[in-house]
């Protein structure tokens, strides 16, 4: 099985045989009209989801006239990639991707790093008051201050307005600790305590062997790490609000999708209002939403083999 | 090898075995006072409240000495006019930026110095040299900074204009004296009580302190990012505007708890924020075996491929944005939208009804829009489930003559229902968290009144309005009620099923 997301399926699948045999003969009708229905209702639910990203990129990738006439309905006519040439000009679209690009490569990897290192130390039994510590990480999952004393607590730390307002309070995350620190155990103690016997200090034993045998599940929040980063939006709009050069991406989307109507807005691009008269509002939100889904759905592939591991709810134990 | 092994061995066993003497054991109670005193001191190098270089009124008073220690902008943001004009001169205070940063780097080896008295006796000793070395550079910085504020007030005087510089000399000064003469005190008289090492061993330290001193950063941040903005409720009980800073003289007491439910317009939006959150919440708990029934349904199809298919595609809704799923209901649903196109290119009839400016079912709408984003997703935790349900029920259920409902009735439901109920007690369980970006994206003045849950009210109330306390006080409330409801929702659990869920 190459693919993750199909889950148990082989097993499932004789399973299904054994009954298929049995039942074939008594059934049939009903069965046949079983199977329509069942096939009908998801092919049309997965249809709904691709569809709108589909329809999205035909009327990025069309001529822009027949696009304001609403004449791309299901098909891409006239192709040209002239919208996403007049996008890549609009300077403040520019500095939001890199800085999600950066938030989300920086970001993602401290809070792997972190992530490891601590999972691997709370593991570790003779660490003074482990229990204590590790339930201290812990809790933080269960409450929070709340909205308006948290951006306090950022305005006093000076973390208003500042790019590490997206990294730094995201570097320790107790759910990856956790999902690393089950791992972490199920490595056979063995080989860790050959090592120590060796003379080995715990950063050597976490660089080189906790670190290389943890990969799969690191592999896991990384990625999950990757698209929280690059989807996020509320640091952004609450934390940053007054500094335009530091919106990610989603924030800029967010100010496009309400404000295009007012050509002004992309106007602080440069030469941006040029762009505006030959692109129609809806043309800029459709290309913009593409820009930013585009990559999601890159590494989207590459993603579905983690979401079992991702989804190890029964790991969150105290 | 053997002799690694046996160096090993020994400095995991020795260690405790090491015989203190007297002076030792009464240095080990200093030293928890010098750890507290390094502790204060770090803290205070992150409150503006405690900065000690905030030696003018103009310079700003949400900076700390951190901010001060590395941005030298931030100190002199105000001070445009003052230079040009000359009240001020700019040496003073790049001068002032050098010695916060002096003072940093003090507490940075006062920190050093901390960790190193958790070894053995040679590293304590190095460890001393530190915390004195700190609280020298410390002391001779922060009597430099004194020695500025005189420079600013004389200054000041000279182009008289001690009214607007508003030279004054932070009481924490004195503070960061005694913390600085406590590092010079302890760490000498620790010099002299802790023995010499004898054979000469290298530094060594206990393995319990060393794994804490690698887990401390973690154990720093997350105090700093999830326990620091408790401090916030504060301002729950004070009459606070943004900008201001709290003085006992605005102590309100309970005054916006009660506000809360006397005062009238207050009452109303609260009720009405109220009826959402619960409605939002109510459809979703209501609703929360959609992904079950999606995974059961789905689990009858026996094309692998098309299950393949149809997985991988609805998963996908689940890791894009609100925001873009906002971008997607623009787009289908708006007044050029597809919807409006198709309808518009089969018919005569020219329609602009744009879906997304309307009031009517907006809940509905919401669930439904959740339910798309969310459903594949959920439902891969149940198709796991399904996986790892005995096959040999299925067979005897089929020899008994059961049929397709009927098995999937009384098997693979039943089989199901662990994993359904952990997920509805959680779902319970945060009840009044409906999330913020949802209803902020779809918000617009036309649905506004109905889409307006919880977490967006305290948004608007919080940080559009600038009303902070009433909106402290709404947080802390619900950040009470959710973690009553999952101690509530943890018991029945464990009650029930003999499991917790936390």
């Amino acid at each position: 099985m190459d693919n993750g997301i199909n889950l148990g399926g082989s097993k499932k699948k004789s399973a299904n045989e054994v009954s298929d045999t049995t039942t074939h003969i008594k059934l049939a009708a009903g069965d046949i009209v079983f199977a329509i229905i069942n096939y009908t209702f998801f092919l049309i639910f997965t249809i709904s989801c691709i569809f709108p990203f589909y329809y999205i990129f035909i009327n990025t990738i069309s001529s822009n006239e027949l696009v304001t006439r609403g004449a791309i309905t299901l098909l891409p006519k006239q192709l040209t990639i002239s919208n996403y040439l007049q996008i890549a000009k609009v300077g403040d679209l520019w500095t939001s991707v890199i800085i999600t690009f950066v938030r989300t490569i920086l970001g993602t990897a401290l809070m792997v790093f972190a992530s490891a290192l601590a999972g691997y130390l709370v593991t570790k039994k003779e660490m003074w008051h482990r229990q204590f510590w590790y339930r201290f990480l812990v809790i933080t999952m269960y409450f929070n201050a709340g909205l308006i004393p948290w951006y306090l607590n950022m305005a006093m730390l000076g973390l208003t307005d500042t790019f590490a307002a997206y990294i730094i309070p995201g570097v320790i995350s107790p759910y990856n600790i956790i999902l690393v620190k089950t791992y972490v155990e199920s490595i056979p103690g063995e080989i860790e305590e050959s090592a120590y016997m060796d003379g080995a200090s715990y950063w050597t034993i976490f660089r080189k062997i906790i670190w290389p045998l943890s990969k799969p599940i690191l592999a896991t929040i990384a990625i999950f790490g990757a698209v929280g980063h690059w989807n996020s939006f509320q640091d952004s709009l609450i934390l940053n609000a007054n500094t335009p050069e530091l919106y990610t991406l989603q924030h800029r989307l967010y100010i496009y999708l309400n404000k295009s109507s007012n050509v002004g807005a992309l106007a602080s691009g440069g030469d941006a209002s040029s762009i505006a008269s030959q692109m129609n509002t809806k043309i800029i939100q459709y290309t913009i939403s593409m820009v930013t889904i585009i990559p999601i759905l890159c590494v989207y592939p590459f993603m579905q083999k983690y979401f079992e591991k991702g989804l190890m709810l029964g790991a969150v134990k105290g | 090898m053997a002799d690694k092994a046996l160096r090993a061995h020994n400095i995991k066993k020795n260690q405790p075995a090491v015989n203190k003497t007297p002076n030792e054991k009464i240095a080990d109670v200093l030293y928890w006072f010098l750890r507290g005193a390094i502790l204060a001191n770090i803290v205070m190098l992150f409150f503006p409240a405690f900065n000690p270089a905030r030696l003018s009124g103009m310079i700003n008073k949400n900076l700390s000495l951190f901010s001060c220690g590395i941005s030298y902008d931030s100190i002199v943001g105000n001070f445009g006019r003052a230079f040009r004009q000359g009240w001020i001169l700019e040496e003073t205070f790049k001068t002032l930026n050098l010695l916060s940063a002096v003072i940093i780097l003090a507490i940075v080896l006062a920190s050093a110095g901390g960790c190193m008295s958790l070894g053995n006796r040679k590293l304590k000793k190095l460890g001393c040299i530190f915390s004195l070395a700190a609280g020298v550079v410390e002391l001779l910085a922060i009597l430099g900074i004194n020695g500025l504020y005189d420079d600013i007030v004389d200054q000041a005087r000279a182009s008289d204009k001690i009214s607007r510089v508003l030279p004054q000399l932070p009481y924490i000064n004195n503070v960061f004296i005694a913390v600085a003469v406590v590092f010079i005190v302890i760490s000498v008289i620790n010099f002299i009580l802790v023995p010499k090492e004898e054979n000469g061993e290298g530094f060594e330290m206990e393995p319990k302190f060393k794994l804490f001193l690698m887990m401390l950063p973690a154990i720093a941040l997350a105090f700093v990012f999830s326990y620091l903005p408790l401090y916030g409720w504060r301002y729950a009980f004070f009459d606070y505007n943004s900008g201001e800073t709290l003085s006992m003289e605005k102590f309100v007491g309970f005054k916006w708890f009660t506000q809360l439910f006397q005062n009238a317009a207050t009452r109303k939006d609260l009720i009405t924020v109220m009826k959402n959150t619960l409605a939002m919440s109510g459809l979703g708990i209501v609703t929360s075996w959609i992904p079950m029934a999606f995974a059961i349904f789905l689990s009858e199809i026996k094309n692998q491929h098309f299950r393949r298919f149809v997985q991988t595609f609805t998963t996908i809704p689940n890791f894009i944005s609100w925001v873009l799923v906002y971008a997607i209901a623009i787009a289908l649903f708006s007044t050029d939208g597809f919807i409006n196109t198709m309808i518009n290119s089969v018919s005569d009839a020219n329609v602009t009804t744009n879906y997304l400016m309307s009031n009517s079912h907006s809940w509905l709408k919401m669930l439904a829009w959740g339910t798309w984003k969310g459903v594949g997703w959920s439902a891969i935790i149940y198709i796991a489930a399904i996986s790892g349900i005995d096959q040999g029920l299925y067979e005897a259920a089929t020899v008994d003559g059961a049929g397709r409902f009927a098995k999937m009735w009384h098997i693979t439901v039943p089989e199901l229902i662990p994993t359904y109920c952990v997920l509805l007690l959680m779902s319970i369980a945060n009840i009044l968290s409906n999330g913020l970006e949802q209803y902020m994206v779809f918000s617009n003045p036309m649905n506004r009144e109905t889409l307006q849950v919880l977490d967006l009210y305290v948004y608007n109330l919080g940080i559009d309005k600038g009303l902070i306390p009433l909106s402290t006080v709404i947080g802390m409330v619900k950040s009470v009620v959710s973690v009553t409801l999952l101690f509530a929702a943890n018991g029945v659990s464990k009650a029930v099923r003999g499991e917790s869920i936390v």
